[in-house]
């Protein structure tokens, strides 16, 4: 029960205790606190220190304690540099903002670790849910007519998607009639051990339903515009918590019915689904790419791309599935690096637009460096860890039966590169026509430390290749049923 | 009776297609609540216990009382006209879920002769849920666009109850809350839309492409 407290009550008791207390830095302090004992205690279940006994409708596997610790860690290094993200001036209406963002950071943390032990459908979708309701009220943090506008689409859109994904699951309990799984609870772990009795027309449509819905969340196209506008236009410590976290909350259900559609005879069919919605991610991002003119949305494009990448290594499987798990812990790291940098040329510069955003390199050299090598980082450039996830998707799905999907993906992927490192570099050494001023000299900010030690993180992670990962992920294709 | 029901629930999905009032909106949905809880609690009028009367009581507390009181004040507070204005023609909507609905019943039956389903209630309910999202997609005013959004979460119910998938109670009452509280950010949202963007329908949200 001690980590069901830390995991999931202590957050929410943190949530009550900032709605209480009405100082910033108390409620900094506390969540900070909260949220080193949840990383504490994630890793320790990861490593295996620590074995958990969760009550009713909570377990932990190897894929649930994967993806809880890159939570845990995404929440971390969000949190801390919240603090100092948040005394940065914004307007009045925005100061208004800032009187709910601990209480509703800490709710997110309750919803998205119930989410990721849950072993139930039904309370999987109500976390699910209630990680929406905590994250929609950031995004309108600025209190502009944009944020606005997100907030109202996301929470919409999501709202619908998550409605679907609950159709998914009554024809999943529809799948079950007839066979030794009806009228029983949708645990997942009962249902993966009796995958094979369940009618492959229902499970067919579950999958269709769930993996819809939950693409709202994901942000895998064609559903993905909610998700763009709300990254593009949140803070950027909860776009990173979006693009880092609660992307793989969602795609977590995605894998449940995965998992257990596997060993049925409709897993091709849901491998050719999860495939096109892989590759028309890519393909989003590669159109899209061409004509963004806002470095936030250029960024939230970017996720798509990458979690179109991880959806499209999980359709593949084997050694490609490898490389998806591995991809979503890089991803995750990367996407908090980018947005925290992003979000101090947002400071400095308070626009998004491309355009407008000259000579970073002149007037934020700190930033514009960090940003340089985030940029090389997301696109898979050694020694950061995408390049070595991506060649495991690439062989994956080169030694597949499908080879002709790597041909069409390395294909976007190119133009993404190069459509991307156009923006960017234009954003870093272009001059613009007021460039005239000094280059001023650049503070060291605490967000700085962060990144710095996140990119450290990062490549530690690709270089060293930790066995206890290596295992765990193994472990997991191991519970896919795939060979690799 | 679910059957019974059932029908009435479908009778005032055809209600809500051809009014052109964001009040009639309200009523269907007080309807429909009122429905749903009789429909879950028949089952436990042969053997009572007290769990089978909270879920009943919580579901129409939250979808006869609180929801619809709630956005009724919404569109007090925000002096929302109360016609709905519809993107399309009264007459091609009315045909579509016709026929759209005719589909859903003949594919049930269809459906039916190989799993044990309740068809009445599953295509009711499936209907609801298309119809829910034609009113999101062919209605302007986003207050008519939370009500459209009511009604595919109600369909998801009695769908719920015709496939026999009791989840239990905690569960439940989890997802009405969750419903409830997106419902209640939603009209806070659009508090802040007709304050900020000056306009109640999809023409205000114009500002993020690309």
């Amino acid at each position: 029960m001690v980590e069901f407290s830390i995991f999931i009550l202590l957050p929410l008791l943190t949530s009550l205790f900032c709605y209480a207390v009405k100082n910033l830095r108390a409620q900094y302090i506390v969540s900070l606190g909260v949220g080193t004992l949840h990383l504490v205690l994630a890793f320790s279940v990861f490593l295996g220190y620590y074995h958990t006994n969760l009550p009713l409708f909570f377990s932990v596997d190897s894929l649930s304690k994967y993806f809880l610790l890159i939570l845990s860690n995404v929440y971390f290094w969000v949190v801390l540099v919240s603090f100092s993200y948040l005394k940065r001036p914004v307007s009045s209406r925005a100061e208004e903002g800032k009187k709910y963002y601990f209480l509703l950071l800490n709710f997110y943390l309750t919803a998205n670790s119930a989410a990721m032990l849950s072993d139930h459908f039904g309370m999987y979708w109500v976390a699910a849910e209630a990680t929406t309701l905590s994250v929609a009220p950031l995004i309108y943090y600025y209190r502009n007519e944009e944020a606005l506008e997100a907030m109202w689409k996301y929470l919409f859109l999501v709202s619908v998607g998550i409605a679907f994904a609950f159709i998914g699951i009554l024809f999943l309990t529809l799948s079950a009639k007839g066979s030794v799984l009806e009228g029983r609870q949708v645990f997942f772990w009962e249902f993966i051990r009796n995958a094979k009795a369940l009618n492959p027309i229902w499970l067919k449509a579950s999958f269709i339903f769930i993996f819809v819905g939950l693409s709202t969340k994901i942000g895998i196209a064609p559903m993905h515009s909610g998700d763009i506008d709300a990254t593009s236009n949140a803070p950027s410590p909860i776009a990173a918590l979006m693009s880092g976290s609660l992307r793989l909350t969602a795609l977590m259900g995605v894998l449940r019915i995965f998992q257990i559609i596997r060993p049925t005879s409709s897993y091709e069919f849901a491998k050719i689904i999860l495939i096109i919605g892989g590759l028309l991610s890519l393909f989003v991002a590669f159109v899209f790419m061409f004509k963004v003119n806002n470095y936030k949305r250029m960024l939230a494009y970017s996720s798509v791309e990458h979690l179109g990448l991880i959806t499209l290594g999980i359709g593949v499987g084997g050694l490609a599935f490898v490389g998806a798990m591995y991809h979503a812990v890089y991803n995750s790291i990367t996407k908090v690096i980018l947005f925290l940098t992003a979000g101090n040329i947002h400071s400095r510069y308070k626009t998004r637009e491309v355009s407008k955003v000259t000579s970073v390199l002149n007037f934020l050299p700190k930033t514009g460096w960090l940003f340089l090598l985030a940029f090389l980082a997301i696109s898979g450039i050694p020694p950061f860890g995408l390049f070595f996830s991506e060649i495991k998707i690439f062989e994956g799905i080169l030694f597949s039966d499908k080879p002709v999907v790597l041909f069409v993906a390395m294909f976007f992927l190119l133009f993404i590169f190069i459509n991307m490192g156009k923006i960017i570099f234009s954003m870093l050494f272009k001059k613009g026509e007021n460039d005239t001023a000094e280059a001023g000299v650049e503070k060291f900010e605490f967000i700085h430390l962060a990144v710095i030690l996140l990119m450290i993180l990062l490549t530690a992670i690709a270089v060293l290749s930790p066995e206890i990962l290596y295992q765990n992920i193994i472990n997991i294709t191991k519970d896919f049923g795939m060979k690799i | 009776m679910e059957n019974v029901l059932s029908i009435f629930f479908c009778l005032s999905l055809f209600y809500v297609v051809i009014t052109s009032r964001v009040k009639g909106y309200v009523t269907v949905l007080r309807v429909q609540g009122v429905l749903l809880s009789v429909i879950i609690v028949i089952p436990f009028i042969s053997h009572f216990s007290i769990f089978g009367v909270i879920l009943p009581v919580t579901l129409l507390v939250v979808k006869v009382f609180l929801i619809p009181r709630y956005i009724n004040k919404v569109v007090l507070d925000l002096d929302i006209k109360r016609m709905i204005e519809p993107t399309i023609q009264q007459f091609t909507f009315l045909l579509l879920v016709i026929i759209s609905m005719v589909v859903i019943f003949v594919a049930s039956n269809i459906l039916s002769q190989n799993t044990t389903l309740n068809v009445i209630p599953f295509a009711s309910g499936f209907s609801a849920i298309v119809i829910g999202i034609y009113i999101i997609m062919f209605r302007k005013k986003l207050i008519v666009h939370v009500a459209g959004f009511l009604i595919l979460e109600n369909g998801i119910f009695l769908f719920g109850t015709a496939v026999a998938s009791e989840l239990p109670m905690m569960i439940e009452l989890g997802t009405l809350l969750d419903v409830f509280v997106v419902v209640f950010l939603m009209g806070i949202v659009l508090n802040n839309i007709s304050s900020t963007l000056k306009g109640f329908d999809v023409t205000a949200l114009g500002r993020l492409k690309d």
